[in-house]
């Protein structure tokens, strides 16, 4: 007896190409097919229906395409406009007090002589100025030290004295 | 491949992404023919191949948008249509039962029928819808992705390359599992033959 070869395996397999569905079958599977299409779409929540009308519409205007060049054109008008403010932004006030304070505090004579260049009202001592943080008490409390007393040469007033 | 055929895929395919519903629809009429084949001899039920055929087709009509036709509609299609069988088959298991659809009579005009009942041949000595039933039985017993290369090259009558693009394998690949296939499919019906009783 024979056996199979390749060639009659090939043969009855391509034979199964006449296997056919029931008659009328491919008639109806496009009818079935849209009856399936509008079931699902009746099943489906109203907001996902008008997603994907939406996401129709758009694909359907090439949105994507058209959406490149304004985007661009938006981009580039941010960009200015944060550019531009920052050009014509003014210096802050703070900055100006502390450019002005060295000239305040250069012609101060250290060693306390006196000079025609250091006018009398800006002789100041070159002590540093007590900061707001600083306690108000002007000696020690722990009074191991007694308190020092200073006289100021700046005289309190230019105002002329009463003389009786 | 037929190239006025892929011309008139791309031009239905053109007009379906710009909103014809009704030029999926000749693409439906035109591949459901062939679907069924393919499908219907990887699942050997042909409810389970209605179904899927459906969810191809629908599932074709929501991803049509992205198609950008780097491959031919014909090949496209056909992956989705054996990757969702292969899915199935897979969730499915081995649990099946045969529901051989009806032989067309135009199987008497075919040549090959008439080749293989005329010659002297192991055909002739079997009844011939007995040894479609084992060879569908053998068919069943072959791995799911053999039998997918199998009903493609001797059914579908698909060349190797097209397969490959399909499977998204090597032409290698396809020609080592139609060999093995073969191998399989030679050794049940040989079987068949020195047992018909079994």
């Amino acid at each position: 007896m024979n056996e199979f070869d390749d060639n009659e395996i090939a043969k009855l397999l391509r034979l199964k190409r006449h296997e056919q569905p029931p008659p009328g079958y491919f008639e109806n599977f496009l009818h079935e097919f849209h009856r399936r299409q509008r079931d699902e779409l009746l099943r489906q929540p109203l907001w996902r229906i008008c997603l994907e009308r939406a996401q129709d519409f758009m694909f359907r205007l090439n949105v994507p395409a058209l959406t490149s060049y304004p985007a661009a054109v938006a981009a580039v008008l941010i960009c200015a406009a944060v550019i531009s403010l920052r050009v014509y932004e003014t210096p802050a006030p703070t900055n100006l007090a502390a450019q002005a304070r060295p000239a305040f505090t250069a012609p101060v004579n250290v060693e306390g002589e006196w000079t025609l260049a250091s006018p009398v009202a800006t002789r100041v001592t070159a002590q540093p100025i007590r900061k707001s943080n600083e306690s108000a008490y002007t000696h020690s409390r722990n009074g191991g030290t007694p308190p020092r007393y200073v006289l100021d040469s700046v005289p309190v007033s230019y105002e002329t004295a009463f003389k009786f | 491949m037929d190239q006025s055929r892929t011309d008139e895929d791309q031009q239905l395919v053109a007009r379906t992404q710009s909103g014809d519903a009704g030029a999926f629809d000749q693409l439906v009429v035109k591949y459901t023919p062939r679907l069924y084949g393919l499908v219907y001899n990887m699942t050997s039920n042909h409810e389970d191949t209605n179904d899927l055929l459906q969810d191809v087709f629908a599932k074709a009509y929501k991803a049509i948008r992205g198609f950008r036709g780097k491959s031919s509609f014909y090949t496209w299609i056909h992956s989705i249509a054996v990757n969702m069988t292969l899915n199935f088959l897979k969730k499915r298991g081995r649990r099946f039962h045969l529901s051989l659809d009806d032989v067309d009579a135009s199987i008497q005009n075919d040549k090959e029928f008439l080749e293989l009942t005329a010659t002297s041949s192991p055909v002739r000595e079997a009844d011939l819808a007995e040894l479609q039933r084992r060879l569908n039985e053998a068919m069943m017993k072959l791995s799911d992705e053999h039998r997918a290369v199998v009903t493609m090259f001797h059914i579908q009558g698909m060349p190797h390359a097209e397969i490959s693009k399909i499977l998204r394998v090597s032409e290698g690949t396809v020609r080592s599992r139609l060999f093995y296939a073969n191998r399989q499919l030679q050794n049940y019906l040989d079987e068949f033959r020195k047992n018909p009783v079994a």
